[in-house]
């Protein structure tokens, strides 16, 4: 019992809001361009930039390329800012992050899309990661706590982009490294489409169960 | 004696469970490595394989040409429908391809851009549809549906970026 309150304890430490706001403001873009110091607080800035060769204006990956080769060099370019990701996502998630969201969204779930809070584990994990959210999407049914049509919206909103944070990430490197957006604004609209979707899902079935 | 070496086993476990922040950046780092070795660049190389292909035999002209009218919903050339047929099989081959077709003048940086969250939302839809739709035991009344959530919420996110990147001025 006392190490349950202890858990909770750590759950709501003020380092792990720090952490999410942090998180937040680097993924945000909101730093980009700024002067100073403050603009540390950007990954794109964070993720620097090969340097130039010679006046050429081209990095190392050069310019005009082809075919597999080409594709080679694109990957390569995309491989430090992934592992600086990944990287960071390790630290924040071991800073609280990823916990304090759980207690941010948790309340949100019901009128985001119908679910009750108990999945706030498996939304935020599905963030990040597909597998772990839809071992306990089907737990969580399993187990009585949503119902099959609650089962169905929340599959309706993990399956689109999936764990759409790394996917992005990975996944979407090539774009991201040339996207105006910034990759916090990016998420925040794939958040938002999946939210459309999974309502859209909530609507189709309760109608169905209204006609039943 | 015995207690000494009792909490010294205890803690030992407490310390593994808790690595040093610096650590985990590193361990972090290394994985980002494999996945960059193992899952991007391999997607990259089969992106601008596809694109070349594309072009030299001039199928790409013909998609455009074909798939214009419905792209042109969009603000996109008929050319882009390839980057969406390849997102649908994997996410990083579709992003791939819009990247490649930038870098080869077919796409401008806007229309390369707008598709990002699509290409995501859309993205491995066979793989997950294993991963996520079977390994949640969903109703299976329900999975074309999903399917075709996925696939409009993928419209609504170009309809989305288009609108933010017209108003940041990107062409």
């Amino acid at each position: 019992m006392k190490e349950k309150k202890e858990e909770n304890k750590e759950k709501i430490g003020i380092g792990a809001w720090v952490a999410l706001i942090v998180l937040i403001l680097v993924l945000s873009g909101a730093f980009r361009t700024v002067d100073g110091p403050l603009k540390v607080l950007d990954f794109t800035n964070l993720s620097g930039s090969f340097g130039q060769i010679g006046d050429t204006g081209a990095n190392l990956i050069g310019s005009g390329g082809t075919g597999a080769k080409d594709g080679f060099m694109a990957g390569f370019n995309l491989i430090p800012a992934v592992m600086f990701f990944c990287g960071l996502l390790g630290v924040f998630e071991q800073l609280g992050a990823f916990k304090a969201s759980d207690i941010l969204f948790r309340p949100l779930l019901r009128p985001l899309m119908g679910i009750p809070g108990k999945c706030g584990i498996a939304f935020i994990s599905s963030f990040t990661g597909s597998d772990v959210a839809a071992v306990m999407t089907r737990e969580l049914y399993e187990d009585g706590d949503i119902t099959d049509d609650e089962r169905t919206i929340f599959v309706a909103y993990q399956y689109a982009g999936s764990a759409c944070i790394n996917n992005t990430i990975t996944g979407g490197a090539p774009l991201v490294a040339i996207c105006p957006v910034a990759l916090g604004p990016c998420i925040v609209i794939m958040f938002v489409c999946k939210l459309i979707g999974a309502n859209i899902v909530r609507l189709i079935l309760h109608a169905k169960r209204n006609k039943a | 004696m015995s207690a000494e070496v009792q909490t010294a086993a205890a803690a030992k476990p407490a310390a593994a469970k808790k690595p040093s922040i610096v650590d985990t950046f590193l361990k972090g780092c290394a994985k980002g490595f494999k996945v960059g070795i193992e899952n991007i660049t391999p997607a990259m190389i089969l992106g601008y394989v596809l694109v070349y292909i594309l072009q030299e035999t001039g199928l790409m002209d013909l998609l455009g040409t074909i798939m214009s009218p419905v792209m042109g919903l969009f603000g996109l050339p008929g050319e882009a429908f390839a980057v969406l047929i390849s997102a649908f099989f994997a996410k990083a081959s579709g992003c791939a391809t819009a990247a490649s077709m930038y870098q080869a003048g077919t796409l401008t940086l806007g229309q390369a851009s707008m598709m990002l969250p699509a290409c995501i939302l859309m993205g491995t839809l066979i793989g997950h549809y294993a991963r996520i739709v079977l390994v949640t035991d969903s109703n299976k009344k329900w999975h074309p549906l999903l399917i075709g959530i996925c696939l409009l919420d993928a419209a609504i996110s170009l309809v989305i970026m288009r609108i933010i990147l017209a108003a940041m001025g990107v062409q």
